[in-house]
């Protein structure tokens, strides 16, 4: 048996936790200084004079950036709302039928759900625009929630499929024989079964939501919908690079997600085992 | 334009080109039926650059009868927009950004409305010197709103420190001047070149180029910089040279041009940036907020082989998507907005109420006069000699429609042979072959 070697177990962990975690420092490090102090040489590793004006800027500042930040967090925050609500509804009815109702091509169709993840997002993009264009749905809430849950819902069925069919099916047959029709079954005994999974997939589906740059970016026009990762990028000048107001946007727009992924670790983590071990 | 925030999404926009390519090759990109309604309409203009002042909007609209509802959005994100609206045939805007690097692939693909079907662009080519850079087969489709062009700008406090009384005027003497510099130890490292595998690495490579009196790419899009000796090989020696004797900051390697500026040339680390943008010197250098060199940094005339050489364009220009909803609006808009008084004005000529944010050099000369003779523009003076006699396009016959594959070669070739991971000669082959493949 090969000796174990807890030291280069514990440097690999270092390093992987270094790799992850020194990005996020040197943006909170950056958003916490004067432009003056961010390009001093050598770099400050440490903040000299800790300082908020670039948050102040950002959020009470003068001009249109503070108007731009608020309006552009509302529109994310409905948006990856909106999205995560409609796809774990849809997920969950479709995990279920997918999980234990028998029909001709139930493998088929749920494997085809399961290859449209396959597809590179990029590929879909000008047509959905396109479609989103015919129907008038560009620059709109509606549009962009429907990219999303069109986005967002085989990974969402896939993860609550593989949570449904680890639970036991004695009791939802037990409720079968008391006269619980299908919808009863689901409501009164799946889901509260299946309730962390449900939380896991609606926690994945928002902070992937929040991700998004690159459908929002193309889908909206204006502020009305633009959500804050589409507002941030504009915060560049044409010839100067504000870093110092782009890393503490980009500390905010992270605050969220960041907020989510640690006080409901155990949830995604549940998520995304389910179904590993029956 | 800031340069190293293009190549984030450049494979996206190329892909998105691509597929425009084929589907208008296989429509023969039909034009959009827009409106020729240019009163009681809505225009949306999208740059990637702040509004004007609000006032002067207002003003136009109660002129036209045309409301202006400006979006901001950032360079990079807007060409994805560009490309994606054209491809999916899809109303965005009605006027929008038109880049000179640009121009062959828009204009190739048929995604904007030439400008000469409303403008008089003959009339304007004598005002605008950088119009030509907007020209593709046969038709402008873009009309340049600033005078952006590359231009050497030197710190002559440290200059002077080092014993240099006469600024150089060719690249032999600024060298010399810069190791002089290096060699009494004012500046560790004299010169700021940005190494990064982004666009401006690219943009001071042309730059440096015209210097040794040489251009990148002949009319058919062959290269011009194969040969030992040839200007463009020279420049990429010179450049990578620079770096190996000491001129340069080691960690230039990962260093994009506006980073370069804004740390070191601003901050007095380096004495000089060959290949500088335009605007510099009054919005960066001689702003206290952001520069520790105030007063001490000046345009140069570019050093060349036997004597002042060329500066070579890269302005931003606004043109008319062919799925605009109100072309004529948006030409009406267009006029308006690249006109020299308001240029002027958006440059600081009227006061801080009608400055534009983030807009200092007029792209007409008589705009760039008048700032000038008010006294509004650092360096104005020599900022327009150099527009009127020096500043001449990359491309003399516009950007290749394949150029953003061309400068992702360029930039990543030169990138590597300045960490040592090939030689110039190889980069600047690879380069050639690039440049052939693409235009054969």
């Amino acid at each position: 048996m090969p000796r174990r070697l807890p030291w280069a177990r514990t440097l690999g962990i270092l390093f992987i936790v270094l790799w992850s975690l020194v990005p996020l420092y040197w943006s909170l490090n950056t958003s916490l200084q004067t432009d003056a102090q961010i390009s001093e040489r050598p770099a400050n590793y440490v903040p000299p004079g800790p300082t908020l004006r670039n948050y102040h800027a950002l959020l009470t500042g003068p001009g249109e950036i503070p108007e731009t930040i608020r309006r552009s967090s509302l529109n994310i925050v409905v948006e990856c709302t909106a999205a995560t609500l409609i796809t774990v509804v849809l997920a969950t009815l479709a995990a279920y039928a997918f999980a234990r109702m028998r029909f001709r091509g139930r493998q088929l169709l749920f494997y085809a759900v399961l290859a449209t993840m396959a597809f590179p997002a990029y590929t879909t993009l000008i047509p959905l625009y396109r479609i989103m264009s015919v129907f008038g749905l560009v620059n709109t809430y509606t549009g962009i929630v429907l990219v999303y849950v069109s986005g967002f819902l085989p990974l969402a069925t896939w993860i609550l499929h593989s949570y449904m069919t680890s639970l036991p099916l004695a009791i939802e047959e037990a409720g079968q024989v008391d006269g619980a029709g299908r919808m009863q079954i689901l409501w009164r005994i799946v889901l509260p079964l299946a309730w962390p999974g449900i939380v896991s997939t609606a926690i994945i589906t928002f902070l992937f939501a929040w991700a998004q740059f690159l459908f929002p970016l193309v889908l909206s026009s204006d502020l009305s919908t633009q959500p804050l990762t589409v507002a941030i990028a504009a915060l560049q000048g044409r010839h100067v690079v504000p870093f110092g107001l782009l890393n503490a946007a980009g500390v905010l727009a992270l605050a969220v997600p960041a907020v989510i992924a640690v006080s409901l670790n155990r949830f995604i983590v549940n998520g995304l085992l389910s179904g590993s071990v029956k | 334009m800031t340069s190293f925030l293009r190549s984030r999404t450049l494979l996206l926009t190329g892909a998105a080109v691509l597929v425009g390519a084929l589907t208008t090759g296989c429509g023969g990109g039909k034009s959009s039926s827009g409106s020729d309604q240019t009163t009681g309409v809505t225009i949306t203009v999208t740059l990637a650059t702040e509004p004007p002042p609000k006032a002067s909007l207002d003003a136009f609209t109660q002129s036209t009868g045309i409301t202006v509802k400006w979006t901001n959005t950032d360079w990079d994100s807007l060409q994805t927009k560009i490309a994606a609206a054209a491809t999916a045939k899809t109303y965005f805007a009605d006027a929008t950004n038109v880049d000179w690097s640009r121009v062959g692939q828009l204009g190739k693909l048929n995604w904007f409305h030439p400008m000469d079907e409303y403008l008089d662009t003959k009339a304007l080519a004598g005002e605008m010197p950088q119009l030509p850079a907007f020209t593709s087969n046969g038709h402008v489709i873009g009309i340049p709103y600033d005078a952006s062009f590359l231009v050497t700008t030197v710190n002559k406090k440290l200059f002077t420190k080092a014993g240099i009384t006469t600024m150089p005027t060719t690249i032999e003497q600024y060298t010399a001047d810069l190791k002089q510099i290096k060699a009494k130890g004012v500046a560790q490292y004299p010169l700021n070149i940005p190494f990064a595998a982004a666009e401006g690495l690219s943009t001071y490579w042309y730059q440096t180029t015209a210097a040794f009196g040489g251009t990148i790419l002949d009319g058919a899009g062959k290269p011009q910089f194969a040969t030992p000796g040839s200007p463009g090989y020279r420049a990429a020696e010179w450049m990578v040279d620079a770096l190996k004797q000491g001129l340069v900051p080691p960690g230039n390697i990962n260093v994009a041009d506006s980073q370069g500026q804004q740390t070191l040339m601003a901050k007095g680390v380096v004495a000089s940036t060959f290949a500088d943008y335009s605007g510099n010197v009054g919005s960066l250098y001689s702003v206290p907020a952001s520069s520790t060199v105030v007063g001490d940094v000046t345009y140069l005339a570019t050093p060349g082989v036997s004597g002042p050489g060329p500066n070579m364009s890269n302005p931003d220009g606004i043109g008319i998507p062919r799925q605009a909803k109100y072309p004529a609006a948006a030409a009406k808009f267009i006029d308006w907005f690249t006109s020299a008084k308001n240029q002027a004005e958006f440059a600081g000529a009227a006061g801080p109420d009608k400055v534009m944010p983030g807009y200092f050099l007029p792209s007409r000369l008589a705009g760039m006069t008048e700032l000038t003779q008010k006294g509004k523009l650092i360096g104005g003076q020599q900022l327009g000699d150099l527009l009127k006699n020096s500043a001449k396009p990359v491309f003399p016959e516009g950007a290749p429609s394949w150029y953003p594959e061309f400068s992702k070669a360029v930039y990543t070739n030169l990138h590597a042979a300045a960490t040592g991971s090939v030689s110039t000669a190889d980069a600047v082959k690879a380069i050639a072959a690039t440049a052939d493949k693409l235009s054969s």
